[in-house]
């Protein structure tokens, strides 16, 4: 897990600054880390906060930007037997980093197929979260007001580290260019949340409309 | 609605789809939604951040900040790096046109 630290920790670091800079106390700024657990989710909703966006509008971007968890957990559920149990517990701490060096390292070793071994690398990429997220909410106490620092910028930084991995084919890009162009154009005409949403989903239903009619036998 | 209960409310809509999947692992989704759940994420980032940089009063100091960013991401992979190069490039553009 020790390769995913310093990605997150800077991360997490920018997550908190951008909340309390959206006016979030620190208790909010950490309850979040620690309830949520999700940083792209967990960023979007400091951005949203700060643009003013309403609470739903915040709640329903969050939830289109983790129903995509839903494939996470049905890949592991095949790969790994959990009792229920273990499935309350796993679903707290499931995220994208801890799905991807599991599924990896269990493909390549078989006795890691255990709830020990993904509760282990969950747990990690949890305690360094939130000690980030601590860390950065404090430290945002010290610092001079966020306007004066740029800290605004930071915001769209994280998320073009998070996006450009992501950008590994033509149609990616192309998804990617519709839904943030047809984001800034609705963005003079409807509020922060519902515009996420609109293009968001506009942009998926764009791939996946393509991508399954283009290849479908590669979706088996 | 405060601030508390917007963040509870996110964590009951992000605990329930990690829960629901690990207890669907029998079933298979069409292909169409599938794929649609995996282009979420590339479609989600950039109607955050687009609007954020194009649509800010300081747009080109931006801007300027998020190419630098990602000629850095698309060398190193590194998503500090990526923040960082594209911080200092932003305060470049902004000191110099004062």
């Amino acid at each position: 897990m020790l390769p995913l630290w310093p990605g997150m920790l800077p991360f997490a670091v920018a997550y908190a600054v951008t909340a309390r800079a959206a006016g979030l106390s620190v208790f909010d700024t950490c309850l979040m880390s620690l309830t949520v657990f999700g940083g792209a989710s967990q960023f979007a909703a400091a951005g949203l906060f700060a643009q003013g966006a309403s609470g739903l509008g915040i709640v329903l971007t969050t939830f289109l930007l983790n129903v995509r968890h839903v494939l996470y957990g049905l890949s592991l559920s095949r790969d790994l037997a959990l009792t229920p149990v273990q499935r309350l517990t796993a679903a707290q701490f499931l995220t994208d980093e801890a799905y991807g060096v599991v599924t990896l390292e269990a493909r390549q070793d078989p006795s890691k197929r255990t709830f020990a071994f993904l509760l282990g690398a969950e747990l990690s990429l949890f305690t360094v979260w939130n000690l980030s997220t601590l860390l950065g909410a404090l430290g945002g106490e010290v610092l001079p007001s966020p306007e004066a620092l740029g800290a605004g910028v930071i915001f769209p930084l994280a998320f073009l580290g998070l996006l450009v991995p992501l950008l590994v084919d033509r149609l990616t890009l192309v998804v990617a260019l519709f839904s943030g162009l047809l984001a800034w154009g609705l963005a003079q005409l409807l509020p922060g949340g519902l515009v996420v949403l609109v293009a968001g989903v506009a942009g998926a239903l764009l791939g996946a409309y393509f991508s399954t009619r283009r290849t479908p036998e590669a979706q088996a | 609605m405060s601030a508390l209960a917007v963040i509870l409310l996110m964590w009951l809509v992000t605990y329930l789809p990690r829960w629901l999947g690990l207890n669907l692992g029998h079933l298979q989704l069409p292909a169409f939604w599938q794929a649609f759940l995996r282009f979420v994420p590339v479609s989600v980032f950039p109607a955050l951040l687009v609007p954020d940089v194009l649509g800010s009063p300081e747009w080109p100091q931006r801007l300027m900040g998020c190419v630098v960013a990602v000629a850095l991401l698309l060398r190193t992979r590194q998503l500090a790096l990526g923040i960082l190069g594209g911080f200092a490039a932003y305060w470049l553009a902004r000191v110099l046109s004062g």
